[in-house]
């Protein structure tokens, strides 16, 4: 770094001529410029975008949930269910392929839904209300077939829901704030920072979100392609509700209206060395252009604690290129204890969700089609979950 | 319409037969006219006719489409149904090509030919996508072909099929319309176009830890897709399927096709030897992707341009001897 830029800067994607100054002394909600402030900051990028791109009129900004009540239904689409147009949304007269609209997917509010019996001893461990939780993700499936058509399998959830409620609670200990702040209903991106070697972050946060929002949401985790090439490990993913990182099946599950988890850094974020612990890696884009083509918001959110579960020292990548893994890590207990030594340190879990940021009635489905908006707005994001990381670390 | 005489086809023949806004069928295959026509053929004998037809055979095919029967038919929409999986074992090769991508190139050929027709109806399979690596991935027309040299002969004859009939789709001289389907199955537990389940009921190898989901439309739907494609004016691919998608361990159960799980290693080493053999039709029962990555399909574009919907649920259900099948139930 150079001496000449004060050390509290972001780096971003390792080029000094991008390094924002972190601004001091005020309780700043990002670093560098929010597009959406009222008195944005003189940032000429910024202005070139907002001249350059076909923008729309700018509706309120967005306190907690988006607008979620389509206002009319049109034609009936291949599942059977009714498609809906929502006519409130900017510029869908310009979006031929996304006019249709399908019905979301909806579960019950919790007193909505008939107490469960408890038919198994993990499920008498469980109380009522949690009961409740996972008897309305049988809605999830469509007409509550025993699969959704990525796999999930309420019945599968409801059995391994237990073991990770009793980590969420007892090993990880998760401490969790800013709920109010999830879409009830309707499409949303959550992103999130990623660490730890293995993902029990994202597991922690769909526990959690499972647990805080009424109606009960499953966010669908996308994971990286490798897992779905590991036996057993894929098909228990799906019958969980998570889904590979691939564009189609995270737009499909926008356009149903579903909650999705995605974790930006990829495996840059898991293999990340203990030097690199709370630093938020580079961003992968894909997840703006789904969330601006699909007019869903994006939710920004931080796990921290996560980076200290398994603290990496070397990442021996030539011995992982030969075993055709994505990394070999180093850390004080693996290999050492062989397999044993991949399981986490029990670590406190602290979430975080931030205030969504609604970029898609700022710039519409329009922008997603411009590559330099689509990362710029990438930055913004990890600007702000790495505002989060820093405050609650 | 092409390959009347076999399942699919036969069921697209009675679904266009008792479709009043067709004037006139003209059914081939390579067989003798199923039971089934007897009645079409007894009750309207202008209006339906079968005939024996080599498709993989250039002399044959002139011969027909240079016939009087064919001329006066004023036929102005052809229907290929591809030839059966089953079929196209044996000697597999037509003039270095396989059957079913030698016909695939005859019938283009000789519909771009004839005077009267105007349209193509092609049925293909959603098996030619690129299945990246997942229990299900949603896949569009949009998505990646698998071009990769080494997929077994089974899979590689569709894509080869699949790019003849969308290479012609932007021309002007014929509309094109190619159905991409994913599993056909039908009433009473039988199953078509899935490449690792294809061949007699019994139990099949497939990679321990694995359960892809399949797609799946039953026979009826594929005669009401071809149907609306026929009546459309849409041009280009369509996927179309139905409702439901089902792991591959239930399929295999519900058409007597149950899967024994097999070390992944293991099934590579048999699958390396087939092909040393050149057993190619035991390469994509035993190592092709489609055991391991499964897909469903994002049929919008069918919906929107062709206007079809599925009408058929399939399920279990209880047979007249008490045994559980597969079946199939208007939706």
């Amino acid at each position: 770094m150079s001496p000449a830029i004060p050390p509290d800067v972001l780096w971003l994607d390792g080029m000094p001529d991008e390094a924002v100054v972190l601004p001091t002394g005020e309780p700043a909600r990002a670093l560098g410029c929010d597009p959406f402030a009222a008195d944005p900051l003189p940032d000429p990028f910024t202005e070139r975008l907002l001249r350059d791109v076909p923008s729309h009129t700018p509706r309120a900004p967005v306190q907690a949930a988006p607008p979620a009540v389509p206002v009319r239904e049109a034609e009936t689409v291949s599942d059977g269910r009714e498609a809906e147009v929502d006519s409130t949304r900017p510029g869908i007269d310009r979006l031929p392929d996304r006019e249709r609209r399908r019905r979301w997917v909806r579960t019950p509010r919790i007193d909505e839904v008939e107490l469960p019996d408890a038919s198994s001893l993990t499920e008498r461990l469980l109380d009522g209300d949690l009961r409740r939780r996972l008897a309305a993700l049988t809605h999830l499936s469509e007409g509550g077939a025993p699969y959704d058509r990525y796999g999930f399998s309420p019945v599968a959830i409801q059995a391994a829901f237990p073991y990770f409620h009793a980590l969420y609670r007892l090993y990880f200990r998760v401490r969790s704030e800013g709920h109010d702040r999830l879409p009830t209903e309707g499409p949303a991106v959550l992103a999130s920072n990623h660490g730890g070697l293995l993902p029990f972050d994202g597991a922690m946060t769909v526990v959690d979100v499972l647990l805080h929002s009424d109606p009960p949401r499953l966010p669908r985790a996308v994971v990286d392609h490798w897992a779905g090439t590991l036996p057993f490990v894929n098909v228990f993913y799906a019958w969980v509700g998570q889904v590979i990182g691939t564009r189609e099946n995270v737009m499909d599950l926008l356009d149903d209206g579903q909650l999705v988890l995605v974790f930006p850094e990829g495996m840059d974020g898991v293999r990340k060395r203990v030097t690199q612990r709370n630093r938020v890696q580079r961003f992968r884009v894909g997840f703006v252009e789904a969330a601006l083509r699909s007019r869903a918001p994006i939710v920004p959110m931080a796990v921290v604690g996560a980076d200290n579960q398994a603290p990496i020292l070397f990442d021996l990548s030539t011995l992982a290129r030969r075993l055709s893994l994505p990394f070999f890590p180093i850390t004080p207990t693996f290999p050492w204890f062989g397999p044993l030594g991949l399981l986490p340190y029990p670590v406190r879990y602290r979430i975080v969700y931030g205030e969504p940021l609604p970029y898609h009635e700022r710039f519409g489905p329009e922008g997603a089609d411009d590559p330099q908006l689509v990362r710029y707005l990438a930055n913004q994001v990890r600007r702000e979950i790495q505002t989060l990381v820093d405050r609650h670390r | 319409m092409t390959h009347g005489d076999e399942p699919i086809g036969r069921r697209v023949v009675k679904a266009l037969v008792h479709d009043a806004r067709i004037e006139n069928v003209l059914a081939v295959g390579e067989g003798s006219a199923p039971r089934a026509f007897d009645r079409f053929i007894a009750e309207t004998p202008g209006r339906f006719a079968y005939g024996r037809l080599d498709l993989a055979k250039h002399r044959s095919c002139v011969d027909f489409f240079h016939s009087r029967r064919f001329r006066d038919a004023r036929i102005d929409t052809l229907v290929h149904v591809p030839r059966h999986a089953a079929r196209v074992a044996g000697p597999p090769v037509v003039s270095g090509l396989p059957v079913r991508t030698a016909e695939a190139r005859l019938v283009l050929q000789h519909a771009l030919e004839a005077a009267s027709i105007r349209n193509l109806v092609a049925l293909g399979s959603a098996f030619v996508y690129r299945l990246t690596p997942g229990n299900s991935n949603r896949l569009s027309e949009a998505s990646e072909l698998n071009l990769d040299p080494a997929i077994p002969g089974e899979v590689r004859s569709w894509i080869d099929c699949d790019m003849i009939f969308h290479g012609e789709a932007g021309g002007g001289r014929l509309r094109v319309a190619l159905l991409r389907v994913p599993t056909v199955v039908t009433s009473g537990g039988y199953v078509y176009w899935n490449p690792s389940l294809a061949g007699p009921p019994g139990p099949r190898p497939r990679p321990i830890g694995f359960d892809p989901m399949c797609a799946l439309i039953c026979d009826k739907d594929v005669a009401k897709a071809v149907q609306a494609a026929v009546h459309s004016n849409g041009s280009g691919s369509f996927n179309v399927a139905g409702y439901e998608s089902v792991p591959l361990s239930v399929l295999g159960s519900w058409t007597g096709r149950p899967g024994v799980p097999v070390p992944g290693p293991a099934l590579q080493l048999v699958s390396t030897a087939a092909r040393w053999l050149g057993q190619e039709s035991l390469r994509s029962a035993l190592d092709g992707a489609e055991l391991r990555y499964g897909f469903t399909l994002d049929t919008r574009r069918a919906e929107r341009e062709l206007g079809f919907h599925p009408h058929y649920h399939v399920g279990l259900a209880r047979a007249g001897d008490g045994r559980l099948r597969l079946e199939t139930s208007p939706a």
